[in-house]
């Protein structure tokens, strides 16, 4: 099986990769026993993601992983982000391998602890 | 996509057209069993003996010292465990890069009792032979130390192994996989005992490969059956694949020598180009004793599944130093072996040009490679390694 062309195009232009400044929210996701690992930033407005950044190290796949989410949360609100599920990631991906499956999981699970550390910060403001 | 260009010789290779065209008769024409009496079989035999005689003179040895396999894991596997079950216990000396069907076979003798030391190497993942002659012990009953790294593609110094083999009168078995048709093999002058090699990786079928071992040389069959391979390999021979293999023998003894000399001329302008081009890139294994046409190359802070995915994309073929499978990253042993740190090993990627690579594809190759990196590496937090 080939990756699909969603997949391809995310890999090979990722959308909103690199760093952002002074961001709302940070989190990150290692895969046990792998080297992938994926890092998200938000900015956070009136509750929702209104701009989101990604650095990740990985195979193709989870670089396209990461870039599809980082997409997938535009707008979302924030408490949203926190219940990602990996599955939402891969539909947009079409298709995974068993054995790149994990590439969806590390960048709903890197979205999932920025949206937390958010909550947290806001929290912590009150 | 643009142009294809296959970059991965060292994992296998398209079957040369001569070959395909003398093995065609042999699946349908002369399908007889070779162990049959009758004109069916002899017609088959045939075959399979001109096949063990063109082996033979490639190598400059006797027919009746060549044995067909199914492999060279097969190959190996009765090199390492035929020397060992033929003297029933003792030591075995090998080395820590060898192909895992060397490493596992000697870990399975290991489990029945068998002791083995496993030689280091150094930074080019060379090994030195004064760590093999500091490894043997009264006891060691064979040394088995690969010719050249299918991984880094770098060469050992397989002739001073093989003297200080003799002085001590230890067989050694030699995985020349990577450079039976590649480079020269003077079997008498590197004092080799056996010699697996391998069809798929010189323009010859899969599935078929063999172990040259001397005469005289104790020697226990690893697989039980029949009498086939004079008692020393059971089995109906592979009549279509042994005849492929004999055949694409016979054309390296024609073509190696010239193909050696281009090779080396593109795989040294496939390395200056990447480095020329592309920050934070370095050769893995030994500069000049090497296999022509293998090139590892280590990308920092890159992962080297992404650099083989995106050049697939691009149509070409090459492979990656590191796997990531079911979760866990396999760093390669040969890279750790080496030394080599964990953020260079992870980027990882070997080219291993051929006889169809042309200095075309070479320079699409370099075009290709270092947009990809910078691409890459732009989405990489630095350092993470």
């Amino acid at each position: 099986m080939r990756y699909s062309p969603t997949l391809v195009d995310h890999f090979l232009n990722p959308r909103n990769a690199g760093l952002m400044r002074a961001p709302d929210g940070v989190g990150e996701d290692e895969y046990a026993g792998c080297g992938d690992l994926t890092r998200f930033f938000l900015r956070v407005r009136d509750g929702r993601a209104v701009e989101v950044r990604f650095q990740t190290y990985g195979c193709g796949p989870t670089i396209a992983a990461a870039s599809a989410a980082s997409e997938l949360c535009q707008g979302r609100p924030v408490d949203d982000l926190c219940q990602l599920k990996a599955e939402e990631i891969e539909r947009i991906l079409e298709w995974l391998p068993d054995d790149r499956k994990h590439a969806a999981e590390v960048a709903a699970g890197a979205l999932r602890a920025a949206a937390r550390d958010h909550l947290s910060r806001r929290r912590r403001d009150v | 996509m643009n142009r294809r260009v296959y970059l991965d010789h060292n994992a296998s290779t398209p079957i040369h057209p001569e070959v395909l065209a003398e093995m065609l008769p042999y699946f349908s024409e002369v399908f007889g069993n070779p162990s049959s009496i009758h004109t069916f079989g002899r017609d088959a035999r045939e075959g399979v003996e001109r096949a063990r005689e063109r082996v033979a003179r490639f190598l400059g040895v006797s027919p009746q010292e060549v044995v067909f396999t199914s492999g060279g894991t097969e190959s190996d596997n009765f090199g390492v465990k035929g020397l060992a079950y033929g003297r029933g216990k003792g030591h075995l000396i090998t080395s820590s890069v060898e192909h895992h069907a060397v490493l596992r076979a000697c870990q399975a003798l290991e489990a029945q009792g068998f002791d083995v030391t496993y030689v280091g190497v150094d930074e080019y993942g060379i090994v030195d032979p004064d760590d093999v002659r500091r490894a043997i012990r009264p006891d060691t009953i064979a040394i088995s130390i690969m010719h050249a790294n299918s991984e880094v593609g770098s060469l050992q110094p397989i002739t001073a192994i093989g003297r200080i083999a003799r002085e001590h009168g230890v067989p050694l078995h030699v995985d020349a996989v990577q450079t039976f048709g590649k480079i020269a093999i003077d079997l008498d002058a590197f004092g080799i005992d056996a010699l697996s090699f391998s069809g798929h990786k010189i323009y010859g079928p899969k599935g078929v490969a063999g172990l040259w071992i001397r005469k005289g040389t104790r020697m226990v069959a690893i697989q039980h059956g029949g009498e086939h391979e004079r008692r020393r390999r059971a089995g109906t021979e592979n009549v279509p694949g042994i005849v492929g293999l004999g055949k694409a023998a016979e054309i390296r003894g024609r073509d190696m020598h010239a193909e050696a000399e281009r090779l080396t001329v593109l795989r040294n302008r496939l390395i200056d180009g990447v480095r020329d081009r592309v920050p934070d890139v370095r050769l893995s294994g030994h500069p000049t004793e090497r296999l022509p046409g293998t090139a590892s190359l280590l990308f920092r802070h890159v992962e080297s599944e992404s650099i083989v995915l995106g050049l697939d994309l691009k149509g070409i073929g090459v492979s990656a130093g590191s796997a990531c499978t079911s979760g866990n990253v396999e760093l390669s042993h040969v890279l750790v072996a080496m030394g080599v740190p964990l953020e260079w090993a992870i980027g990882a990627v070997r080219c291993s040009l051929g006889g169809s690579t042309t200095a075309e594809d070479i320079e699409y190759v370099i075009e290709c490679i270092e947009p990809l990196v910078r691409k890459l590496r732009q989405a990489m937090p630095a350092g993470v390694a």
